[in-house]
């Protein structure tokens, strides 16, 4: 088994840059760049960091301890606390999905299969470094399952124990039970005490990215559109594995950029495009495919609930007391009580977020992407449907994998879905 | 939203901007002060107060405070045989009644969060706590769910036991039983300088059962608040009386389902543990029995909306998402400043 | 005399329908797709145009259809085929009192789509990964027993017996079922039929994803077959709207489609002017 180099390298590695995972990233970002005219200058940024990360094999190795997080369970906060940083591993290319398959049953979740792709391969890009664990949240049963593979690959990984319903007082009780257990295993990892102060300084950076996401999330709402769904989904991604201060500092400039177009009176996308909630599977860098898919056709994606963007950095901690045990209470609560991740006993709160979002932004229809072989989003298609449809709003289910392979089918039901919302709204009175 | 004038929005803005917690600090202290002392403005507002502004507080035969706690008068009113309870007689009672329930409706439970002075020294021993850096308490949900009804025994006691006095089943000695016990007679004339309520009535067994009663629950008052967050409040009488009169009340804290996540950031900070501010998404009137409408749960909401002070139907003051990053950026200023 | 048309570029088939400014049908023309797709369908255009005396000029507004329609430059515009389907059949279907559920079984695929009183495409599934249910399977089917295409009708409605079962869900596997079956000595007629209900029963678990209302309404090539019809109409348990020519409403909807945008346009610029 081949090393890593010592030194990780920045420059152009030719073999690298020919490879399929390579390729498969430099398609996306052309198709994101190019199918789309006046670009919003700040998304250079994301642009140019997709690009050196993805494409040319840029490492984002950085200094001190190195943790891996497989969901957004995992309060990230904790982790920056102790002077480590945190990666999140979820995966989007179709290149680690085959070589996952391996490792998984035939019809099983393609995140997951990426995930462990990635993970088995020392050369690996995103080049993200030696990992020194890998918190792996019991959510799903396939990511569940997928610690015990990650083990077997060299990893270490530490459960993260996630309660199956989050509306009992014990369940509430053991998450915060999980998350201190989970800081003890951190302190023990990385050598240092968690205090007041730098909990309190890592929260203070984490609430700085989320209003500055909030401001982003705000801009949605303008119609016509001032931005596109996929640039959004592009600075989500990023969230994934960019410095966090100069992630934020980016989303601010990008804020001011949306904010003086809108005072100019541009519009990113056509008066008459129909607006589309996106909700399900997460689309991941640089399976981008649906949301892509959608704005080609002449959509907009204004709005999403899905944890690669919006529930990822949306939901903010409120603190009473800034004693240490309340401080991590506060963020255990914070990650379990308004998650609306389908792993949960009822889906009661992720229908009043759909409903509530598909409100707000004004939207004329929903999109429901599943994965093929995630079973609880494809269990809790049903009752979200007939939520959005009581009220009003029509849903297109769409189940799909990472290949490339289905785009023509994908592009007649978009298609079909986005000229039925038009017809719907020339014929709806005003 | 009515109106598009800049201007409005920008007075609403503010308001929904504000340190919450800080402007309540200094209502609570103008209160305090205010009722503690305001006889020497010569400021009397009768004794109908829906708060514990104690008739004990007083410096020779002058009364030092600006008015009187109701619940001395009702007791004593009630304490008088049946048949003339229901008689022209006793018609004062219900006029007492009356005016007591109109500064009520006023103010709804916010006398409790922002004027009675027990509330503020609650508040303050909670201060003392935090600067000590000592953690607080919290009941569990069992705990929380049977220890809620003694404030309900304690008012059905209030009213019946003088009505027991006044029907001669119960010694006179226990006129005015909740006085006896309430921590607010052994408090407030301290701040007089008058250290006679702590001592114990040798007169006679009831009384000194009574006074030695009152000098226990003042110090569990006193510790229980050290380390329970306005931990009185939740056994008070007073409160489950307005509670049951607050159909009416023009100030009303109001929650929109549709908008809230859930995210128990209000429960976080919720001084009673209300469950039921984070947890109900379909009531409307979320104000529960507990609650002092100190008004932490508006100001610690991140959702537009969800959380509303509604005065006689016009908004006040609402949860709004820059209100809750202005002041969550100011808490992470004034760490970074205290480094 | 202006006209309107709309090209149907499918798998299989090239389908074109023309339409008058009054929204009549003029007239309909299949040929097959092959492998000059883009050829193919210009030569169809010309053949339905030259058959009714019409200059290529005298069409104001082209759409384009099918799974061929993005690459097919001269169209005005091009929409889905199931939109384009939902139009065609609400149109055709006013003659037999309006229809809400549409059955679509193609070369390659099959959809089921459900309309509103507006024809406007209010549901809609589609089964486009998989050749068994679809026009693949009767072709593969036909070879192997040794008929045509269009005898297959006639054979099913001859049948004496009880349909067989066919088992195999896949169109490959089903072969060798079928060369089975004829070799232990069954009768051609009660394949066929065994194979016309292996496909109704597909399609019916389609239909049944969007919700089957009154009418139903049944298009595409295999449509012609009437032994399918008999099938679909057994497994339904209600009476099929048959059009003339059903290979064709998707694109007599795309040629509708075509007069409404171009009336649309030419209002929209005279209001301007």
């Amino acid at each position: 088994m081949p090393t890593l180099p010592a030194e990780p390298t920045h420059a152009v590695t030719q073999p690298f840059s020919r490879s399929r995972q390579a390729r498969e990233a430099e398609e996306t970002l052309t198709h994101l760049v190019n199918d789309f005219d006046d670009n919003p200058e700040s998304m250079d940024y994301f642009y140019d960091l997709f690009r050196r990360v993805f494409c040319q094999g840029e490492s984002l190795e950085r200094e001190g301890v190195l943790v891996g997080t497989t969901c957004i369970h995992a309060p990230e906060e904790l982790i920056y606390a102790l002077g480590a940083t945190p990666v999140r591993l979820c995966n989007g290319s179709y290149h680690y999905d085959q070589i996952g398959a391996e490792f998984m049953p035939a019809k099983s979740c393609p995140l997951v299969k990426a995930t462990l792709g990635l993970l088995q391969d020392p050369h690996a890009v995103p080049r993200v470094g030696k990992l020194d664990l890998i918190v792996n949240p019991t959510t799903c049963d396939q990511k569940k399952k997928s610690g015990a593979l990650m083990t077997a690959l060299g990893h270490t990984v530490y459960d993260l124990e996630v309660p199956p319903s989050k509306d009992t007082e014990h369940s509430r009780v053991y998450w915060q039970r999980s998350v201190r257990a989970l800081t003890e295993r951190l302190c023990q990892l990385t050598g240092r005490r968690l205090t007041r102060r730098n909990l309190r300084a890592a929260m203070a950076r984490t609430s700085r990215a989320q209003a500055a996401f909030r401001v982003l999330h705000e801009h949605r709402r303008a119609a016509p559109s001032l931005v596109l769904g996929k640039d959004v989904f592009l600075v989500t991604n990023a969230f994934f594995f960019d410095d966090i201060d100069r992630w934020t500092a980016a989303v601010e400039r990008l804020n001011a950029e949306i904010a003086g177009r809108a005072a100019a009176g541009f519009q990113a996308a056509q008066t008459k495009a129909p607006r589309i909630l996106f909700t399900g599977s997460p689309p991941i860098f640089p399976n981008l495919k649906l949301p892509l898919l959608i704005e080609q056709s002449g959509g907009v994606v204004v709005a999403d609930e899905t944890c690669s963007a919006n529930r990822m950095l949306y939901d903010m901690t409120a603190v009473d007391e800034w004693h240490l045990p309340d401080m991590v209470d506060s963020l255990a609560d914070k990650y379990l009580k308004p998650c609306t991740c389908p792993t949960f006993t009822n889906n009661e709160d992720r229908r009043r977020r759909l409903l509530d979002l598909a409100r707000t932004f004004q939207v004329d229809g929903v999109v429901y992407q599943v994965f093929a072989g995630c079973q609880v989003y494809e269990m809790e298609q049903k009752s979200v449907a007939d939520t959005l449809q009581r009220a009003g709003f029509p849903m297109l289910a769409i189940e799909t994998d990472y290949s490339p392979d289905d785009l023509g089918q994908l592009t007649t039901r978009i298609e079909a879905f986005l000229e039925s919302l038009k017809a719907r709204k020339r014929h709806r009175p005003t | 939203m009515k109106a598009n004038r800049p201007a409005l929005a920008a007075l609403r803005a503010a308001v929904n901007g504000v340190d919450l917690n800080r402007f309540r600090f200094w209502v609570q202290l103008a209160s305090f002060a205010f009722f503690l002392y305001g006889g020497y403005a010569a400021v009397n507002l009768g004794s109908h107060l829906p708060l514990f502004a104690c008739v004990y507080n007083r410096v020779g035969t002058a009364g030092a405070g600006a008015g009187v706690c109701y619940l001395m008068p009702l007791q004593l009113q009630l304490a008088r045989p049946w048949n003339t309870l229901f008689t022209g007689a006793s018609l004062f009672i219900l006029t007492g009644l009356g005016i007591f329930m109109l500064w009520f409706l006023a103010l709804n439970k916010a006398w409790c969060g922002f004027v009675c002075p027990l509330g503020t020294i609650q508040d303050w021993l909670t201060a003392l706590r935090r600067f000590v850096r000592i953690r607080y308490s919290v009941y569990t949900q069992s705990q929380f769910d049977w220890l809620k009804k003694i404030k309900y025994l304690l008012l059905a006691l209030a009213v019946l036991i003088p009505l027991g006095i006044g029907n001669g089943y119960i010694t006179r000695e226990l006129r005015a039983p909740i006085c006896q016990i309430c921590p607010g007679r052994v408090l407030l004339p301290l701040f007089s300088g008058d250290y006679s309520h702590w001592n114990i009535d040798f007169t006679s067994t009831t009384t000194v059962v009574m006074t030695a009663l009152g000098v226990l629950i003042t110090g569990l008052f006193l510790v229980g608040a050290f380390v329970k967050k306005r931990f009185y409040c939740f056994f008070c009488p007073m409160s489950a009386f307005l509670f049951l009169l607050s159909k009416p009340a023009l100030l009303r804290l109001k929650k929109d389902g549709s908008k809230c996540t859930r995210c128990g950031d209000c429960y976080r900070v919720c001084d009673m543990q209300i469950k039921a501010i984070a947890d109900d998404v379909v009531t409307a009137d979320i104000m529960a029995d507990d609650c002092t409408l100190c008004l932490k749960c508006v100001a610690a909401c991140p959702e537009t909306g969800a959380l509303k002070v509604k005065y006689a139907g016009l908004t006040i003051f609402e949860a709004t998402e820059t209100g809750f990053i202005k002041r969550c950026q100011k808490e992470h200023c004034r760490a970074n400043a205290s480094r | 005399m202006s006209c309107f048309a709309g090209l149907d570029i499918g798998s299989t088939a090239i389908k074109v329908a023309l339409v008058d400014s009054d929204g009549r049908l003029v007239g309909v023309h299949v040929a097959a797709t092959g492998s000059h797709f883009h050829h193919n369908a210009q030569e169809a255009l010309q053949t339905l145009l030259t058959r009714h005396g019409l200059a290529r000029e005298q069409v104001r507004y082209l759409i384009a259809t099918g799974y061929g329609r993005k690459l097919f430059k001269e169209a005005d515009d091009s929409i889905s085929e199931i939109t384009a389907n939902a139009l065609g059949a609400h149109e055709v279907g006013k003659a037999f009192g309006g229809v809400r559920t549409i059955i679509n079984i193609g070369g390659q695929d099959s959809k089921a789509i459900l309309i509103d009183a507006q024809g406007n495409v209010a549901n809609f599934a589609m089964n486009d990964k998989c050749a068994a249910g679809t026009g693949r399977f009767l072709d593969v089917s036909a070879r192997n027993l040794g008929l045509d295409l269009d005898e297959l009708g006639a054979c099913h409605l001859s049948s004496t017996g009880t349909p067989l079962a066919i088992n195999s869900t896949c169109t490959v596997f089903a072969e060798s079922e079928i060369i089975g079956l004829l070799a232990r000595g069954h009768g051609k007629p009660e394949i066929v039929a065994g194979i016309h209900y292996s496909i109704a029963k597909r399609t019916v678990r389609l239909a049944k994803r969007v919700g089957i209302e009154d009418r139903v309404y049944f298009d595409g090539g295999p449509a012609l077959n009437k032994g399918l019809v008999a099938a679909l109409q057994d497994e339904l348990q209600r009476e099929l709207v048959v059009p003339e020519f059903p290979q064709t409403t998707t694109a007599f909807g795309a040629a509708i489609l075509a007069r409404s945008e171009f009336l649309a346009e030419a209002s929209l610029s005279s209001s301007a002017a």
